[in-house]
């Protein structure tokens, strides 16, 4: 079992690797190889997180080329990163389908896909924090190339400005590492978590500033998300779901794991302006990613400063840091997922079928295209967080969570995120459900910039799953807390 | 002695559902009978008779049947067969009868309770019925049966919080006189008789809570009246003596001496017939309501004969103002005169009836009101004494001399006073058998007050249980009526020119009524207002809310000053990277200086 644990990383590299290989040979041969190595990543990831909640022991570890821990790479699976794991190989699976049709078809697309999904599960299974750092860089500059991916020029400097915003967070994450190195001599999590306590406090405490400014960038919170809303509004309809349902997750997740794995709680109690920068970055994005979003006027900049407001929430529960805000945190960290994922997946269909890309041609979407918007609404309603869908769930233990921590101001921006998600999704589902469409040609826009063109099975099959899940997950999450405890325990120890 | 358990209230309520499909001839006479039938039947079940029901899930008592009830069926039975045949004499519809005879009902069915919850629930459906009773009249009395509810509504509710106090003390409606009952009688705590004693206060007409009954009697059919002037004031009274069933309580008590001298002051200064008759309710219920506040055997010995009583002879009164009102069609006293020599019976039956409410020996109101005033000669501890008088004596002997007065300024300028112009038919033969039977009753119990006696819950002639027994006719009981009589005549002389000049005096309501409809207006008013005022509020807030949405970098520009060109809010790469070098070297001087 234990061997299994680095092909979560070996299989993707291979498939990219294979994928460019083969578009050597014969071109549009990509999308069946990847399918191939995302199912195989799918079962890896699944077998590994039902050992990881089975019976087995919580934490399956690996250490690379035969060397020994505090010096060789180590690789961990917990219940935490399984989580993610699973998250990661079924989302880019499912997008993968979606992609089939909907493009971009090319073999070198497909084979950085694959490497994207390397670097996103790598930083989930390394236990080294320089490896995540190596991760890291392979998961930014996959997303980079991917966003410029798009075929008009938009993309490329939307492509450009990410590149240059998200090289800057990683040179701070790096900076910070070399800090930590620098008062400890070593660079294994678990490590670093044991001599950091007797390191010199000031190179800790830069340390774990530049690491978490660096990760605030990747994560996009609110004032540090600039490159986000233009990096998701210019790319492919196929690469903004993946990137807003995987990338920024990822790197919130090693946000929660250099926080609690690297410097623990005792290091927030005893530096509270640490704990306060984590809540005033919580409550600011959560507050002015929700107001932003409600002043945009084009459907794909809604759902990405909507994505700075939700990742506020997973700050939020990182701050309170008991058992049960964390669980919150991975509950709506699977959930924002599936649920904004879903719906830019949605977003790209409405798009395809209707050519709406603005608030206002969603008017009287219901009638035009049925389906998509009934899974547009669903997933709206769970954004919002209405029981009994994940959205809810997710909010539901973060509240209960800053509720049993005493904050009680917090409290009320987690419960006040609620409305303000109500603010801008139920704007786009009253124009969708109840308002006549605008006078549009039959042969869809205008401007003849695209051509309404049909969308395929699979694309219908992802958007409707993920409506599916965004539902019955919610139903799930009580039976997961419970599954999670041995892991937190571990953590917060 | 008869077994049953069948509440006496059953036949009257069912016969109020027959009468409005009968013919009025029909109607009227089974409506007298099942009233009247009540009366040998209530005589006839035995003391501690039964009837335990489960009432919303309560243990309740449907009926319960002890001397006190017993009395209060025996004349609610009486009072409402005469009222039958006399409102079918005066050519009442069908349809008030049945209202009436509900009201009767459910007087029956309050009286007859065997716990708090019962007897709340025949008490609002009192007030329901009997404001029905006022409306069906229509024109005026619509307006002052809104009042009268809302009167009753409010008093209902206070006594309706003082039974759910009660529950939460004892955990039981169920009254302390009852098998499985608390222990202790009347209303535990120290709240709950205060709520309840308002609550009564404003069915028995408290001074300040009794605007109702003079605003309202007055009002309806004339038949109407005879049977309101009945059944909520009494039943009322047999309330208040639940609520202090052992010792009274002295406040009220002296609450029923303010009633008596207040009730007959303001009836001296009235001119409309039934309007004084009502202030009379209110002085005589007062005579009632201090001695159920003096508490010993006795006074409530003579509470419970004065509603016997004045059942009988306010019941009458009515009858004799009705029939006047049917004849001339004239309410006010100052219009008539003159009337003894057209109207012998109804002249008859007035002097009965004002000889009996004024107390004068030989007249049944002699023998009750003496017992009451005698039960206030030997109170305990009466707070003031005057010479060998206690304060509350002198209050009733007072409100005595001012009904002595008044009922000799209604007799007076209704029947004696001038003479009437033309021809006035006495009462039809219905009216007069109803007011000769019930004045041959005030007669009778008058001069055979042992017949009174032998009905009383309590034995006023042997001792115990009453520590001094009361004989009815001694020589200073016959002085001291005398001596009222005499009183009132002079009074009446000595007033009689100034109140010919005086025009309506106003009650407390005409206060509380602008209180009320100023004090509404202003809180309507004040809350659409605000509303108004939110509401533009809310709407500025959202129409600048809706400008930044919409236009957000338009906005900016008008903030910075600069209203042409709109600032482009989106960072380039160069504002973004340095966010970011900001946002940094904030964190780590945060975080390594703190």
């Amino acid at each position: 079992m234990t061997d299994l644990v680095p092909f979560v990383v070996a299989v993707p590299i291979f498939g990219s690797v294979l994928a460019f290989a083969a578009g050597i040979a014969r071109p549009k041969t990509g999308w069946p190889v990847a399918a191939v190595a995302s199912l195989a990543q799918v079962a890896v990831a699944g077998v590994l997180a039902a050992a990881t909640f089975g019976a087995g022991p919580a934490r399956i570890a690996y250490v690379v080329g035969g060397f020994e821990t505090p010096f060789g790479i180590e690789l961990v699976v917990d219940g935490l990163s399984a989580t993610v794991l699973v998250l990661v190989a079924v989302v880019s699976l499912g997008v993968l389908a979606y992609a089939r049709r909907a493009g971009p078809r090319s073999n070198a697309f497909y084979a950085i896909y694959m490497l994207l999904v390397a670097g996103l599960s790598g930083m989930t299974v390394t236990a080294d924090l320089f490896n995540m750092y190596v991760f890291l860089e392979i998961t930014g500059l996959t997303a980079y190339a991917l966003v410029a991916a798009g075929e008009d020029s938009r993309s490329t400097v939307a492509a450009l400005k990410y590149l240059l915003v998200g090289t800057f967070g990683a040179s701070l994450f790096l900076l910070g590492i070399g800090y930590a190195y620098v008062g400890t001599g070593t660079l294994n999590m678990a490590d670093l978590a044991a001599k950091l306590a007797d390191a010199d406090p000031v190179l800790a405490q830069a340390a774990f500033a530049l690491i978490v400014v660096g990760l605030f960038i990747k994560v996009a919170v609110f004032p540090l998300h600039t490159w986000q809303p233009d990096a998701y509004a210019g790319a492919p309809d196929t690469v903004s779901a993946l990137i807003s349902a995987l990338v920024s997750t990822v790197a919130a997740y090693a946000l929660l794991r250099v926080v609690y794995t690297v410097f623990g709680a005792g290091f927030l109690d005893s530096t509270p302006v640490a704990r306060a920068i984590l809540i005033g970055g919580a409550v600011v994005s959560i507050v002015a990613g929700s107001l932003l979003a409600v002043s945009q006027s084009e459907i794909k900049r809604v759902l990405a400063y909507s994505s700075v407001s939700q990742f506020g929430l997973i700050l939020a529960a990182i701050a309170i840091g008991n058992d049960t805000a964390l669980t919150g945190a991975a509950i709506h960290l699977v959930g924002h997922a599936v649920m904004k994922g879903g719906l830019f997946l949605t977003a790209g269909v409405v798009a395809t079928e209707t050519g709406a890309r603005t608030i206002d041609e969603f008017d009287g979407l219901a009638d035009r295209s049925p389906v998509a918007a009934g899974a547009f609404g669903v997933l709206a309603v769970s954004m919002v967080g209405v029981p009994p869908t994940v959205g809810f769930a997710g909010k539901w233990y973060i509240a209960i969570g800053a509720a049993e921590a005493g904050s009680w101001a917090l409290l009320a921006v987690i419960v006040a995120s609620t409305l303000l998600t109500l603010a801008y999704f139920l704007r786009l589902v009253e124009r969708m459900f109840f308002r006549a469409p605008a006078t549009v040609p039959a042969d869809g826009r205008s401007d003849g910039a695209e051509t309404p063109a049909s969308s395929s099975t699979g694309m219908y099959a992802t958007v409707v799953g993920a409506t599916v899940c965004a539902v019955a997950l919610g139903f799930g999450a009580f039976v997961y807390s419970t599954q999670m405890q041995a892991t937190l325990t571990q953590l917060l120890s | 002695m008869i077994d049953t358990f069948v509440p006496p209230f059953v036949p009257v309520l069912v016969a109020a559902l027959l009468v409005p499909f009968l013919s009025r001839r029909t109607g009227h006479a089974l409506g007298a009978v099942a009233s009247a039938a009540v009366v040998p039947y209530v005589w006839l079940v035995a003391t501690g008779a039964h009837l335990p029901v489960k009432l919303f899930g309560f243990h309740a008592i449907l009926l319960n049947v002890d001397p006190f009830s017993t009395l209060m069926g025996l004349i609610f039975g009486l009072i409402g067969a005469a009222g039958v045949v006399y409102s079918y004499a005066s050519d009442a519809e069908n349809i008030q009868t049945a209202f009436a005879l509900g009201y009767v009902g459910t007087s029956l069915g309050a009286v007859f309770a065997g716990d708090w919850l019962t007897l709340i629930f025949f008490w609002e459906l009192m007030a329901a019925t009997s404001t029905l009773l006022v409306w069906h009249y229509g024109g005026k009395a619509v307006r002052a049966g809104f009042r009268y509810a809302l009167a009753h509504g409010i008093g209902g509710t206070l006594l309706l919080a003082a039974i759910i106090w009660q529950f939460a003390e004892t955990g039981t409606f169920l009254f302390g006189s009852v098998p499985g009952g608390p222990e202790t009688a009347g209303l535990a705590g120290s709240i709950a008789p205060v709520l309840a004693a308002l609550g009564i206060g404003v069915n028995v007409g408290f001074v300040g809570l009794h605007a109702w009954l003079p605003d309202t009697y007055p009002r309806p059919h004339i038949a109407a009246s005879v049977f309101l002037c009945v059944f909520t004031t009494k039943t009322g009274v047999y309330g208040l003596y639940r609520v202090f069933p052992e010792h009274g309580n002295m406040a009220v008590a002296y609450m029923g001496g303010a009633m008596a001298v207040f009730g007959a002051m303001m009836a001296l200064f009235q001119n409309d017939m039934r309007r004084l008759l009502s202030y009379h309710i209110q002085s005589q219920v007062g005579y009632m309501v201090a001695g159920v506040g003096i508490g010993s055997a006795l006074a409530q010995a003579g509470a419970f004969a004065h509603v016997f009583n004045h059942i009988l002879y306010k019941g009458l009164l009515f009858m004799t103002a009705g029939v006047i009102v049917y004849r001339t069609g004239e309410e006010r006293l100052p219009k008539l005169g003159g009337l003894a020599r057209e109207m012998p019976i109804t002249a008859g039956a007035f002097t009965v009836a004002a000889l009996s409410i004024s107390g004068f020996p030989g007249f049944n109101g002699f023998v009750s009101k003496g017992i009451i005033i005698s039960a206030s000669h030997y109170m305990h501890a009466p707070l003031v004494t005057v010479g060998e008088f206690t304060g509350l004596q002198v209050l009733l002997l007072l409100g005595g001399v001012g009904t002595f007065m008044s009922f000799i300024k209604f007799g007076y300028y209704a029947f004696f006073h001038g003479s009437y112009d033309g021809t006035v038919k006495d009462a039809n033969r219905g009216q007069a058998a109803a007011m000769v039977a019930i004045a041959a009753l005030c007669l009778g119990y008058g001069l055979y007050p042992e017949g009174l006696f032998g009905i009383l819950p309590i034995d006023v002639t042997t001792n115990p249980p009453v520590g001094h027994v009361y004989t009815t006719y001694t020589m200073s009981h016959l002085t001291e009526g005398v001596a009222l009589a005499v009183l009132g005549v002079i009074g009446f002389v000595l007033v009689k020119a100034p109140l010919s000049g005086l025009g309506r005096v106003p009650d407390v309501d005409a206060v509380y009524n602008r209180v009320l409809f100023y004090g509404t207006r202003a809180l309507v008013v004040g809350v659409t207002e605000l509303y108004a005022a939110v509401d533009r509020v809310v709407v500025a807030a959202a129409s600048a809310t809706a400008g930044v949405v919409r236009a957000p970098d338009a906005v900016a520009g008008r903030l910075l000053g600069d209203t042409d060109s709109p600032v482009s809010l989106r960072a380039d790469y160069s504002t973004s990277i340095l966010v970011v070098a900001v946002v940094v070297a904030a964190f780590v001087v945060a975080i390594t200086a703190l």
